[in-house]
């Protein structure tokens, strides 16, 4: 009995201030609403991701030969620690094209039948490839390579091996867990699905076209959890030692794989990281909000005591409506996550290739969501309604006595005080002495341009990155990659031909950077890509981290800030580098560190003069690739030539290169679109319900202006005179505060992949400044238009 | 009437409040004791404690010294949670600007009252009493003044409290609606047996108290029993 007239108080005053009372949860809603689209995109990834590594049989520990007997699988198999082993072929060859253009694909053997082997595939389309060649010689490709590619069922691909074009017959798509992201190597970094894919091939056939009967150049194998790795690692490149043995790693440094983490571990710093950035906006504004609008109940306050109502059941009713606005709040957060999150689960899924999504309800962010929203309603209730059970019924039935009139600091500058109109004088005065109210619409100004600024900061970011990428660090046009390195001799007439501005020669060597001191059994080292270009190359610049040209160095070469970072390695340290270049034996050198790069995108490698590059290998004049620069008109006349040429394994368009990168953006681009709408839903209701809550206030001070006969206008101007002060101080501080929440993001997103580089073009801020200050006016005409409809004699009578 | 039974004393209570740097001294040593069943008026200009002698007989206010005791219960020293029950069982307010509660109507404002206490008047019959049996479910904006102010007494006697407390009662109402007012006060105090204090400054009421206290400047100055208190239909002002 006692709650019902209680609960039916709450429910009439949240009917009666329902549009803050709206605006209110829908700050909390946008703080959990972003919590729950981001982790439950990661959550349901993730899943999937493990899901699909058991049913497939994912290996933990893969190993490259030339070429072994498949006899040695055995021999492995009985290594203490080996659970499972499964040898196969796996080898690079040209696709001719229907374009008569050449791509590469990655000729991949299963054997069959495949149930009990390691890295089965998943079939996605059509029908699996089988060892009798009735038909031709059936295969699979991932679906990507497909579709860039219109391959339909019984559609010929025709690819160069042994010498030989061989025609092989498509029958479908599938995937598999190491192909989850299609890249060619770790330098591509990004898929190219046209011009590389995965070919999918019984063992037996592509030992037969391969002419390596018998024989396989992978080993994968399935260790016993727990086991000790390394040691295992070390017994099996025994095992493999004289047939050529090329590279032993571990699933977490498998191509796909490693993507597929970092892109994971970027999501989830990222759910981590901006939901709390925003939640915590969120509850602070929230916080102090609700604060404000339960003290404008302090005459109800009071009158409940009078009546004999205990602070406890006071302080309950006052917290129950913080936690209808925060149970609404979560509620509306968690229904439009859920919404969003399956779209960004579905984006990420069909960018990853993952074969399913688990359209998963992330429990545990749920019930989080309700809790912080709860402690957070429970601590804004009982806050502001404490300090007012605190006061005798008498006190708390009186308004709220202003705080010690008196002068304003600015009067005792009386130059300048004396100078100012009357009704600036007045707006001064009634800022400086209703402080708390000042603040919070500075505060609310504030958070929202921050939040702004976060959320369009980061596409200013992606386009530096692009432009600091395609414009300044890359200026050819093409870039050419033999199938093996060449004598610079040979390429000396390109730049005589039709259309061709200027060539520049590059020289790529894999390596393995070891950190000084270490020796190459243990102690840090990183695989590495060593770019040797010539000293005076115009084509390809590369930079400081303070974004400044550096040349590149006679002798010695140029470390990337990561490796530097994770080698621990400063200008003037001589490293050792190994190189790995799949043919020839691997050689020692020692190179002294004459800088350090960094690039935005595309990260990770290492530069030297092509001379120094060149030593390293123990050769002279070799090259790898070229850089051409060319007529914008005679481009695709040039391309289609180099592409002809039967030494060419890549051509590489900077122009396609960008669209493809541009693509993959797509998904940044939506997160970006996700976070401005998230932005603007809560600068909105952050300066709605200032406004309405500064008015509701001051209605009795404005009332007593207009009969004492100021006109609406003069009270509007008073009013803009406050609100611009107020927003431009907001405007003034969110600024900065939003630039600060731009690095705490940075800082916790960057990845292996990428760094993103903290950039705000001023741009950004102008219109973080003037969508925020849209907000203010509409704020501003709602309350003219309040002012407007005054009733002066009903707010003087009324004494709340 | 009766005046057999002290229900309520003040022993040399003082109250000061601190307006900034300043010390204001809003009763002094005042002494009084307070009759079951008696209509008891307080007269006074704006500023002479009146109003801080009620808050403290209503238990909304603690003196700063002296003591206080309600039917020999000590109220000085009492606990937050003494006053509050105090308040609760004992008291009924009724406020010059009535002071209702705009979210709940006229109805639940006396209800929000009565769901405190055991024994309280049926919700229905404490509105009838007042006459308002046909606006029990308008809220406070859609009644006169004179209608909220009936309401608030419903409020005050829903509880049927001993002492009823009334800041200014008919402040804010016009001459008709006033003594509206002061008939039912009048009934609450001589039919129904419960002591009501008013607080006014508007002296012809005091015609129809039984005893009237004068106040100036924090200080009670004079106490007057009203041997034949006027009906409050030939009260005039």
């Amino acid at each position: 009995m006692v709650v019902s007239t209680l609960l039916r108080k709450l429910f009439r005053t949240i009917k009666t201030t329902f549009g803050q009372f709206f605006a209110l949860a829908a700050i909390v809603a946008v703080g959990v609403a972003v919590y729950i689209t981001m982790t439950t995109a990661f959550f349901n990834l993730s899943r999937s991701q493990q899901v699909f590594y058991e049913e497939k049989g994912f290996g933990d520990y893969f190993f490259h030969v030339i070429k072994a007997p498949e006899g040695v699988l055995k021999q492995i198999q009985s290594v203490p620690g080996v659970i499972k082993v499964t040898g196969r072929i796996q080898k690079d060859v040209p696709v001719m094209r229907e374009d008569n253009h050449r791509a590469t694909a990655r000729l991949t053997s299963y054997p069959l039948p495949m149930e009990k082997e390691l890295n089965r595939l998943h079939l996605l389309s059509g029908r699996m490839f089988e060892n009798e060649s009735g038909a031709g010689i059936t295969v699979l490709t991932d679906p990507q390579y497909a579709q860039a590619n219109y391959l339909e069922p019984g559609k010929e691909i025709e690819i160069l091996a042994g010498g030989k074009k061989i025609p092989l017959v498509f029958v479908g798509t599938a995937t598999s867990p190491e192909f989850i992201y299609t890249m060619k190597d770790a330098a591509t970094m990004l898929p190219d699905s046209k011009e590389f894919g995965i070919i999918m091939i019984s063992h037996e056939k592509a030992q037969d076209i391969l002419n390596m009967q018998g024989q396989v150049n992978q080993v994968i194998v399935k260790l016993v959890p727990g086991v000790d790795q390394k040691e295992v690692q070390k017994k099996i490149e025994q095992i493999l030692e004289p047939y050529g043995n090329l590279a032993g790693y571990p699933r977490k440094d498998q191509l796909s794989h490693a993507a597929l983490d970092a892109e994971l571990n970027g999501l989830e710093k990222g759910s981590r990281i901006l939901p709390v950035l925003f939640f915590i906006v969120a509850a602070a504004i929230q916080f102090i909000l609700l604060v404000r609008l339960i003290r404008s109940q302090r005459l109800n306050i009071g009158i409940m005591k009078a009546l004999g109502y205990d602070n406890r059941r006071i302080i309950l009713h006052f917290t129950g409506y913080a936690l209808c606005v925060t149970t609404l709040g979560a509620l509306l957060g968690v229904v439009c996550g859920m919404f969003m999150a399956s779209g960004v689960s579905g984006m990420y899924a069909q960018f990853f290739n993952l074969p399913r999504t688990i359209g998963g309800i992330n429990g545990r962010a749920v019930l989080y969501s309700f809790i912080i929203s709860t402690v957070l309603g429970a601590v804004s209730g009982i806050t502001a309604s404490w300090s007012i059970t605190g006061l005798n019924p008498a006190d708390a039935m009186r308004p709220e006595p202003p705080r010690s009139g008196g002068t304003v600091f600015l009067e005792k500058w009386q130059w300048l005080w004396r100078k100012l109109h009357t009704s600036w004088k007045m707006s001064l005065r009634s800022i400086f002495r209703n402080r708390s109210r000042f603040w919070v619409t500075v505060l609310g100004v504030m958070s929202a341009v921050a939040l702004l600024v976060l959320a369009l900061f980061t596409s200013d970011s992606v386009d530096y990155m692009m432009s600091r990428y395609f414009t300044d660090e890359n200026r050819y046009d093409y870039i050419v990659k033999f199938t093996q390195p060449l004598s610079e001799d040979e390429i000396l007439n390109w730049s005589r031909w039709e259309g061709v501005n200027r060539i520049e020669p590059v020289l790529e060597v894999p390596v393995k950077i070891f950190a000084p001191g270490a020796d190459s059994e243990k102690g840090k080292s990183k695989d590495n890509l060593i770019t040797g270009l010539e000293r005076s190359a115009q084509l390809k610049k590369v930079f400081n981290q303070e974004g400044e040209i550096i040349s590149i160095p006679e002798t010695g070469i140029l470390v990337n800030e990561r490796t530097a970072g994770k080698l621990g390695l400063k200008v003037g340290d001589k490293v050792r580098v190994e190189t790995k270049l799949n043919i020839g034996p691997s050689r020692e050198s020692f190179l002294k560190v004459m800088g350090i790069n960094e690039q935005l995108l595309m990260a990770g490698g290492a530069f030297s003069s092509l001379e120094t590059a060149n030593r390293a290998l123990g050769e002279r004049g070799l090259i790898t690739g070229v850089m051409l620069k060319v007529d914008p008109e005679m481009g695709d006349r040039i391309e289609t030539r180099l592409k002809d040429m039967t030494r060419v394994a890549s051509v590489l368009s900077k122009s396609k290169e960008k669209e493809n990168i541009m693509q993959l953006m797509d998904s940044m681009i939506y997160f970006i679109g996700i976070m401005v709408i998230f932005a603007l839903i809560l600068g909105l209701a952050i300066i709605y319900n200032s406004s309405v809550m500064g008015f509701n206030e001051r209605k009795r001070e404005l009332a007593s202006l207009r009969i004492i006969g100021l006109t609406n206008g003069d009270v509007s101007g008073l009013l803009f005179k406050e609100i611009g002060l107020q927003s431009g101080l907001g405007i003034a501080l969110g600024l900065p505060a939003g630039r600060l929440l731009g690095e705490l993001y940075i800082q916790a997103v960057s990845t292996e992949m990428y760094t993103m580089p903290m950039v705000v073009y001023p741009e950004t801020y102008l219109q973080s400044a003037f969508v925020a200050l849209i907000f203010v006016m509409i704020g501003y005409f709602f309350t003219v238009r309040r002012v407007k409809k005054l009733d002066l004699v009903e707010v003087l009578k009324d004494r709340e | 009437m009766a005046r057999e039974e002290v229900i309520m004393q003040l022993d040399n209570v003082s109250r000061t409040f601190m307006m900034g740097e300043v010390t204001v001294h809003a009763l002094k040593e005042s002494s009084l004791d307070i009759f079951k069943g008696e209509l008891l008026v307080i007269l006074g200009p704006s500023g002479s404690g009146k109003s801080t002698l009620l808050n403290l007989v209503g238990g909304m206010d603690r003196p700063t010294t002296g003591r206080i005791s309600f039917k020999n219960t000590e109220l000085t020293g009492a606990s937050d949670r003494a006053l509050t029950n105090f308040r609760r069982n004992s008291v009924g307010f009724v406020f010059q600007f009535f002071n209702l509660i705009s979210d709940l109507t006229a109805l639940e404002n006396v209800a929000l009252a009565a769901e405190l206490v055991a024994d309280a008047l049926p919700v229905e019959k404490a509105l009838r009493d007042v006459g308002l049996d046909d606006r029990l479910n308008h809220f406070p904006a859609q009644l006169s003044g004179g209608e909220q102010q009936r309401v608030s007494i419903a409020r005050a006697i829903v509880k049927q409290p001993s002492l009823v407390l009334c800041d200014e009662p008919t402040g804010a109402l016009d001459y008709t609606t006033g003594k509206v007012v002061l008939k039912l006060l009048d009934d609450i105090s001589h039919k129904q047996g419960r002591t009501v204090i008013i607080v006014t400054h508007n002296t012809p009421i005091a015609g129809m108290a039984d005893r009237v206290i004068r106040m100036r400047s924090g200080r009670i100055i004079e106490i007057t029993e009203n041997e034949n208190p006027l009906s409050p239909e030939r009260v005039e002002w």
